[in-house]
């Protein structure tokens, strides 16, 4: 009896269906809350609108800055949502789980981080060319940003989540996961804003989805290893 | 089957084997290291000297082999409160061992649960929270269960109940590693670990 | 190999070397930076185009230098700490984030009086000062991790994956706000190189300074955790004699 017990423990389940059902939980919750679907976005919204007021409502200098002020809101919109990435389940006790299960913590982390980028980051792409318009960017860079954007954002959310996995365990976080991620995240900002200036120039920017490209690759292999890192250190 | 480790500051020169068919209560004053032990043995603690063997070896070379096997249950309960208990215990499958829907309910029916399967689990009681998270065991095919507290929030016949679940495991072949203040009255082969006297009392 | 090993990581076993050590350090340290202060300050000639702002950077330069050279000591010595878990490593990172802060700062603030005289402004958006400046802030995100952990075990782990990533992006940060800056500001007066090819009567003080400020580095980072090493080992039997026979002397 013994022995076939564990041998069906060990058949298990493929690291494949562990990572779907990952993924389609932390959607569901997302879904179940209606607000953190929709703060990332209002912040999103609420912040490029604030340019304008501080600025000047004058086309032309409000387009010379457009592309960063998009993407200095959708990094800021990517922060503020993180918070939700493993709070909950560290607080209920679902994170002890899932360090516990057989599957290799890589993949699931990464799924937890592709549910909290479709949550936040791809509604931010997906409104980004409003906003845009509403910056006076001109329409030749359209493509370019959301293109930077829908590389870029993905990248924000994995770095975040290291930082999220750092400091989940603490109780007063206050501002320490923006010290800590905001400056892992300027590359990103760096050449995603540049790419949609650079296009508003009619300069070529092959090489900006190149670099994007390459960190988006990066972030990819090396994030979820360190935040499953982190992840252990934090609930020890 | 057995599980060897030695540890300082809070316990030191520990060592106790747990084999298939047997239940280890671990005893102690608060404070005595309980909880620390269970996570130290089940992996999410690794901050002590010493070894953990699982059948002979260390549990760092068989670690998938030895999760696979294993089923923690802790203070926090591990269920979101968003999601009911069958997409709860669904996730939780997916993770450790394959269960399709008719053995989610049956286990949830098994705890009392019938009828709770698709409330959002913050509507439930902390007892009706405990028993999602016990269901897990039903559905796992776990042969090591470490438990702590399994007991606190469960009325009079959620104690009976959890009771007979664990004198049924054991008796099949299964081990059970517990932390409780509860005086325990399982039918099986039991022994207790008191962390006080760091030695095991038969 | 592996008693090597062991003895390196022993805390004690630092502390009586680096009692050894350390009072070489303080006279090569003082001998290299008299020489090199004297020899810049007031023997090297005016620089062409700089004048006397040139000998702003005998301080700029090695400052800078070391504080790049902080954050990937931070990540080997984090490394140490994840993998072989000794608590040396982890004490000397602890100990390089402050000192590493401070030198950026350092480079910063010079960077920035040298500014004021060459460009004519105290901060410019320029390639070096920027990646100078990020770094800084990542420096500041490590040590309030540390503080913000109470449990040092737990701090350790988690500062060293803070750093090991935080290394892996420093060159990356570097290089994109480089490739930003020279695409963004072509020429201008903001291209005086202040490290351009010179002849060795301005880099062999240069040199000698790079030194100086090295050993001081070293001197700084061994105190720093000979510190560590005292309030960490507080309670061991060897701490507690060191202390009783301080005392009596």
């Amino acid at each position: 009896m013994n022995d076939a017990r564990e041998i069906q423990g060990l058949k298990g389940v493929s690291t494949w269906s562990a990572f779907c059902a990952t993924l389609r939980r932390d959607l569901i919750i997302a879904l179940k809350r209606r607000n953190d679907l929709l703060n990332p976005i209002m912040f999103f919204l609420i912040v490029v609108s604030l340019f304008p007021l501080g600025i000047s409502p004058d086309p032309v200098e409000l387009s010379s800055v457009s592309a960063g002020v998009v993407w200095v809101s959708a990094l800021l919109a990517s922060m503020l949502s993180l918070d939700n990435l493993y709070r909950a389940d560290y607080e209920d006790g679902s994170l002890e789980q899932l360090l516990l299960s057989p599957q290799p913590l890589y993949f699931l982390v990464l799924a937890k981080n592709i549910a909290h980028w479709l949550i936040s980051g791809l509604p931010v792409v997906i409104l980004s060319p409003l906003l845009a318009y509403m910056l006076y960017l001109p329409s030749e860079a359209y493509w370019t940003m959301v293109l930077t954007l829908l590389i870029g954002t993905p990248v924000l959310s994995l770095f975040g989540s290291i930082g999220v996995a750092l400091t989940v365990g603490l109780g007063s976080r206050g501002l320490i996961l923006a010290v800590i991620v905001l400056p892992l995240s300027t590359p990103v900002l760096i050449i995603g804003a540049k790419a949609v200036t650079d296009v508003m120039f009619g300069l070529p920017v092959s090489s900006h989805f190149a670099l994007l490209g390459a960190i988006l690759a990066l972030a990819l292999t090396m994030a979820p290893l360190a935040s499953a890192a982190a992840l252990r250190i934090s609930v020890n | 089957m057995f599980c060897e480790r030695d540890e300082r500051i809070l316990f030191s020169d520990l060592h106790f084997e747990v084999a298939g068919g047997e239940l280890v209560q671990v005893k102690g004053s608060n404070g005595s290291g309980k909880t620390s032990l269970l996570r130290i043995v089940c992996g999410l603690n690794e901050d002590f000297s010493g070894a953990i063997l699982w059948k002979g070896e260390p549990v760092a070379d068989v670690r998938e082999d030895f999760l696979a096997s294993m089923i923690y249950t802790g203070h926090r309960a591990g269920v979101n409160r968003i999601l009911t208990p069958r997409e709860n215990l669904r996730w939780s499958a997916s993770l450790q061992a394959p269960a399709d829907d008719s053995q989610i309910v049956e286990a949830l029916g098994r705890l009392g649960l019938r009828a709770y399967e698709d409330i959002p689990c913050r509507n439930l009681s902390a007892g009706q929270t405990q028993r999602v998270a016990l269901a897990r065991l039903l559905i796992s095919k776990a042969s090591v269960w470490i438990l702590d507290e399994p007991f606190t929030t469960l009325d009079i016949h959620g104690v009976k109940n959890l009771e007979n679940l664990l004198a049924e495991h054991v008796s099949t072949g299964g081990a059970v590693i517990l932390t409780t203040h509860h005086p325990l009255s399982v039918n099986c082969r039991a022994r207790a670990l008191d962390l006080d006297q760091q030695r095991i009392n038969s | 190999m592996w008693l090597w090993f062991a003895k390196l990581g022993s805390p004690r076993w630092f502390y009586e070397l680096s009692d050894k050590w350390l009072p070489w350090l303080y006279v090569s340290m003082l001998i290299l930076m008299s020489v090199g202060l004297f020899w810049a300050l007031l023997i090297v000639p005016e620089d062409y185009q700089q004048g006397q702002t040139i000998r702003i950077m005998y301080i700029h330069v090695p400052v800078a230098s070391i504080s790049l050279a902080c954050f990937p000591l931070m990540a080997v010595a984090g490394t140490i700490t994840l993998v072989w878990k000794m608590k040396l490593a982890d004490m000397v990172a602890q100990s390089v984030a402050p000192i590493g802060a401070w030198f950026t700062g350092l480079a910063l603030a010079t960077g920035a009086i040298w500014g004021d005289q060459i460009w004519g402004t105290w901060w410019a958006w320029d390639a070096r000062l920027t990646s100078l400046l990020i770094q800084f802030f990542l420096f500041i995100g490590v040590i309030a991790l540390r503080s913000a952990i109470d449990s040092p075990d737990a701090a350790a782990k988690a500062c060293a994956v803070l750093a090991i990533v935080g290394a892996i992006n420093v060159p990356i940060i570097k290089y994109s706000v480089e490739w930003w800056n020279t695409l963004h500001q072509p020429a201008s007066n903001f291209s005086i190189d202040p490290v351009a090819p010179n002849p060795p009567e301005v880099w062999v003080p240069l040199l000698v300074m790079i030194s100086a400020v090295y050993v001081f580095f070293a001197i700084a980072l061994i105190l720093r955790t000979r510190n560590e090493i005292l309030q960490r080992e507080r309670r061991s039997q060897w701490v507690i004699d060191l202390v009783t026979r301080e005392k009596n002397v």
